[in-house]
């Protein structure tokens, strides 16, 4: 297994396509809790690496990424994006996260101006305190918060066999034994001023029943430039509108 | 060697892979076989279908392309997979590259 050694945890990498592409590279960070980064893997990955090289990895604690029990703030884990981005050389290159691993790639992409190309933010919540599904998480058992879950993945779980139990061990473990939920409390908003300043080009995707449908709003009429697509679904749009979602990513970063 | 040689060794080198990325190294899971499904028998996560195809890469090589296999598929597809749909597709690609 690629595995990377990034100086908080040890992080899982899987690369797709051409290891020498003419498009610039993709960074694609997925989201909290159920993420992995089979979320980007399965759906909008391999569309984007038939032209160019695709980094996606796990984040801290998820998936085959270490399982660490703490810095599961946005500063942090921006870092460890910084450590796979490392892995695409010193040219700019394209940023997508999605929900947590969005505000992961706006910090990554505040703080480093000139290192993004094009940042794509799919169902940031900001700020992240406010996040009503994370927050929903948190105040539930596991077993709760594996029942929240959109229906394509309770349909995985509804069997209540390996999968399911591997789930919610994975689930207990992020909500119970790390700092993850105390961290995502303490996350500070990013301030409009910031925002203003970003400076890669950006596309913003929520879905139209999300809980955090109103930050995409939000951040268009901040954003100098910034794009903003509704998708007829809710907060998990790489698994509920994988085709839509990867369309409209295409198309802004080759446009 | 007869291909049914080469399907039986196909199999047996799917199912070691299948049961390393389970961590079953023991063979204490449920059995698997040409029909076994990936997703309703042995549940295998999709984290853990991103692992079983890099290592099938690191067995067969750049002639057997998972990846763009698996991309040609959305998630549900790749989940119903059988072992036997694995299976035929390393063969079928083995056999191009012999010719």
């Amino acid at each position: 297994m690629a595995m990377l050694a990034a100086p908080g945890a040890t992080l899982h990498l899987q690369a797709l396509g051409p290891a020498a592409a003419l498009r610039p590279t993709v960074v694609m960070a997925h989201g909290l809790f159920v993420g992995t980064l089979a979320s980007w893997y399965f759906t909008a990955a391999p569309a984007l690496a038939r032209e160019r090289r695709v980094l996606t990895y796990d984040l801290r604690g998820h998936g085959k990424s270490a399982r660490v029990r703490d810095g599961y703030d946005v500063p942090s884990m921006a870092r460890d994006l910084g450590a796979v981005a490392a892995e695409a050389g010193q040219a700019p290159f394209d940023l997508v996260g999605h929900s947590y691993g969005a505000l992961v790639a706006l910090r990554f992409a505040l703080d480093h101006p000139g290192r993004v190309r094009r940042l794509v933010l799919v169902e940031a919540p900001l700020p992240p305190s406010r996040f009503r599904e994370i927050e929903d998480f948190g105040a539930r058992s596991p077993e709760d918060m594996a029942a929240s879950l959109p229906e394509a993945l309770r349909g995985a779980l509804a069997s209540g066999g390996r999968r399911a139990t591997r789930l919610v061990e994975s689930l207990r473990f992020l909500a119970q034994d790390t700092t993850l939920l105390a961290d995502l409390g303490r996350e500070p908003d990013v301030a409009d001023d910031e925002l203003r300043r970003l400076s890669p080009p950006l596309l913003c995707v929520y879905g139209a029943r999300s809980g955090c449908r109103d930050v995409g709003d939000r951040l268009a009429r901040v954003v100098p430039g910034a794009r903003l697509e509704v998708l007829d679904a809710g907060h998990f749009l790489p698994l509920e509108a994988p085709a839509e979602l990867t369309r409209l990513i295409l198309e802004f970063l080759d446009g | 060697m007869s291909d049914g040689d080469t399907r039986t060794e196909t199999l047996a080198t799917v199912e070691r892979l299948v049961r390393e990325v389970m961590d079953d190294e023991a063979g204490l899971g449920p059995p698997i076989g040409m029909e076994t499904s990936f997703s309703n028998d042995l549940e295998l996560e999709s984290i853990e279908f991103v692992a079983l195809a890099e290592k099938l890469q690191e067995r067969y090589g750049s002639g057997v392309d998972f990846a763009g296999w698996l991309s040609g598929m959305d998630l549900d597809r790749i989940l119903s997979l059988s072992v036997g749909d694995l299976v035929g597709f390393i063969e079928a690609r083995r056999q191009e590259a012999r010719g």
